[in-house]
């Protein structure tokens, strides 16, 4: 049976879980033009971007021989949990007939959960499915910790490019060699070592700026459809990190809560101030992790959403006033095929002007410090960024 | 030998060149309409600039800005290259100090910038449609026949108020024609048409965000008296076009030049104004050394390339080596 799945973030744990358990696995193409251009063509005009991707990804997975596909369920009012169904259709019209196997949450529906299980189940006893499981669990508690790494440093990298690449090389190694979950250690040590290796510029620690990604999982997690915003952020000397990871969406999604240990729990609680109530998607988690963020002591928050999200609009329009409040600068992008990636640049790069002016005023009570002297300063570490030759 | 630092906006309507002095008094500004050929106009720009300064005038300083900032800089030698929203509230605090609320319409953007003790603290930039901004206005003149230049002077002779469709410029027009028939003059649907700009701008950019005086109007747009007359309206304040209005950006970027050579006493990249006529060739290749596919820019000098950009991975970027 060869199988394919969605393309979200760290992919290789998909493919290892479903190796291990003896599939054959088509991989899908990371998402580009192309893969936007036919989701945008089959989906339906008013569904959201995320949907239109993955419809795209399933077409290039069917056209590589993938003959059944996986991909995960999931509760709320938010359309993402009826995807499956639309994405049936929506190939079936255009003619392929193949299989999609869901999981949804355990919490939900059982017996469905169940019967999904068995058939990726396969022919593996049950040891060996739970230590596959084991193996893909720990793993990917591993590579979120090393990505994570990957985006604090990489905003002080020397030559350019170079995080980029051993990020690259770290994946291939956790693919070609974790089989157990005992390898998951080893490999972890040789990754690290291939960061630590990597020339990074020394910035005093009072002028470095974080900003936080918080928004819909999908456009948060996928660089390819979020214009490598991680990497941009980075490039422009700050660092990043995201509300989501994958280990975190199993631990909150897939792990039932009597055993899990998972910080969405109290990120949801940090929310309850702004929002009382879950109102589907990521809402209620980006304004949670925009609290947390600012606990934490980032400097700016970028939400991330696909053009038309409801629950992010709604978790837009509450931004202003924790921006007030809080006092973080907050900006929103609405992300679709359309996006231009000029307009993004320009707004990217005034944020972070933004961001800075205000951190460096707050360091400076004398508030003798001028907007020029601000932005020169500034200037002066991006000066080699910018590409000015 | 006096210092002058310039600030080159390259917008998409139009291309400004301005000059300071050491004590930031501008002494030279120049507003052109790009008419979709800015290498050119920037040729022309310098070579008017270097017929107007006395000899005793020495370059020190080179910023550019707007959305055309980076080729810009690469031809003219920029010391600093700076997003179009920092680079007007640079300008519009050293005129104005005091200001906290600057709108600022240009040809295909606009934006809304908030400051505070002449930090700014929020912004909001257009970003799927142009309407509410200097195109949509060319637009109807040419439809309406009326040159622009006398668009905002027309508006305010305007009797009636009447209510324009202005989401979309196509829309506009319907709407315009079905208004003109219901004996609406034409003063009228212009100040209409004004009034349609300023409710797009204010829906769109001012969602959310508490407006505070004094406010500043700039941008190409500012020249348009109706367009004020309306946000004066709207907000039911007064509203302040400063001096240079349509050249703010280029002196934002020429006043952070300035500071920028102050502040490291460095030599400027600033090629000169013959080195301008070399002959710079912009093009565009798409790498295939990955899925990305990304769109990388390269800009050659006598067939010899200068710079690159647009790549995620610095591939080609780094492949120029430190230049300047």
């Amino acid at each position: 049976m060869k199988i394919s799945f969605p393309y979200m973030g760290t992919t290789i744990l998909y493919k290892k879980l479903l190796e291990i358990l003896g599939h054959e696995v088509i991989m899908p193409p990371r998402p580009t033009r192309k893969t936007f251009d036919l989701g945008v063509k089959y989906s339906p005009e008013f569904a959201c971007f995320p949907l239109k991707v993955i419809t795209g990804t399933y077409i290039e997975a069917l056209e590589k021989g993938a003959e059944v596909l996986v991909t995960s369920g999931g509760h709320g009012p938010c359309r993402a949990g009826f995807y499956h169904e639309v994405h049936e259709r929506v190939l079936k019209n255009i003619g392929y007939d193949n299989e999609i196997i869901v999981f949804d949450a355990l919490k939900d529906n059982f017996f469905k959960v169940l019967s999904s299980f068995f058939k990726i189940k396969a022919n593996n006893s049950f040891a060996k499915v739970k230590e596959a499981i084991k193996t893909v669990y720990k793993m990917s508690y591993s590579l979120d910790k090393l990505e994570k790494e990957v985006t604090k440093r990489r905003a002080y990298e020397v030559t350019k490019g170079e995080f980029t690449t051993a990020w690259r090389k770290i994946k291939e190694l956790y693919d070609n060699k974790v089989f157990t979950s005992e390898d998951v250690e080893k490999v972890e040590l040789e990754a690290y070592e291939l960061l630590n290796s990597i020339k990074i510029k020394e910035i005093p620690e009072q002028e470095k700026i974080r900003i936080g990604i918080v928004g819909e999982i999908y456009v948060v997690m996928e660089p390819s459809v979020n214009m490598e915003i991680e990497e941009t952020l980075n490039s422009l000397g700050v660092e990043v990190e995201r509300s989501q990871y994958l280990s975190e969406w199993i631990e909150f999604t897939l792990v039932p809560s009597r055993y899990s240990k998972s910080h969405e729990y109290e990120i949801l609680k940090k929310a309850d101030k702004w929002l009382e109530i879950g109102i589907g998607g990521h809402a209620k988690q980006s304004v949670g992790f925009i609290v947390d963020f600012y606990d934490r002591g980032f400097d700016g928050i970028i939400q991330l959403m696909p053009f038309g999200c409801l629950p992010e609009l709604v978790a837009q329009s509450i931004i202003p006033k924790m921006s007030n409040e809080l006092g973080i600068p907050v900006l929103s992008l609405s992300i679709d095929e359309q996006i231009g990636n000029a307009n993004v640049q320009t707004r990217l790069e005034a944020f972070l002007d933004l961001v800075k002016s205000i951190k460096f005023e707050k360091q400076n009570k004398s508030n003798i410090i001028s907007l020029q002297d601000i932005i020169n300063r500034n200037r002066i570490a991006n000066r080699t960024k910018e590409g000015i030759l | 030998m006096k210092s002058i630092f310039l600030g080159i906006d390259v917008g998409s309507v139009s291309m400004n060149i301005v000059a300071i002095d050491d004590n930031a008094e501008v002494i030279f500004d120049l507003y052109t309409r790009t008419n979709g050929q800015p290498l050119e106009v920037i040729k022309k720009g310098l070579f008017q600039l270097r017929d107007v300064l006395p000899s005793t005038y020495k370059v020190a300083g080179v910023g550019t800005t707007g959305s055309g900032r980076q080729l810009a800089g690469v031809m003219v030698g920029a010391d600093i290259v700076k997003n179009e929203i920092t680079a007007h509230a640079m300008a519009t605090t050293f005129f104005i100090p005091n200001a906290r609320t600057i709108f600022e319409i240009g040809g295909q953007d606009s934006k809304l910038i908030i400051l505070e003790n002449g930090i700014v603290t929020d912004f909001a930039m257009n970003t799927v449609c142009a309407a509410g901004t200097g195109s949509f206005l060319d637009h109807q003149s040419e439809r309406l026949g009326v040159p622009i230049e006398e668009f905002g002077d027309l508006a305010l002779t305007a009797k009636r108020n009447v209510r324009i469709a202005g989401r979309c410029t196509v829309f506009a027009e319907s709407d315009m024609i079905a208004k003109q028939q219901y004996g609406f003059s034409k003063p009228e649907i212009i100040n209409g048409l004004c009034e349609a700009l300023v409710r797009n701008y204010i829906n769109n950019l001012g969602r959310g965000k508490r407006l505070q005086p004094p406010y500043v109007f700039q941008g190409g747009v500012a020249a348009n008296k109706g367009i004020k007359a309306a946000f004066e309206r709207e907000i039911n304040d007064k509203v302040i076009v400063p001096k240079y209005y349509n050249v703010m950006g280029a002196v934002g970027v020429a006043l952070l030049a300035r500071e920028y050579i102050k502040e490291t006493g460095y030599q400027s990249n600033f090629r000169g104004h013959e080195a301008v006529e070399l002959d710079f060739e912009p093009s565009a290749f798409e790498c295939s050394g990955c899925s990305n596919y990304c769109e990388v820019i390269k800009v050659e000098v006598n067939n010899k390339t200068v710079a690159m950009w647009g790549d995620r991975c610095g591939k080609w970027t780094n492949s120029i080596g430190q230049v300047g």
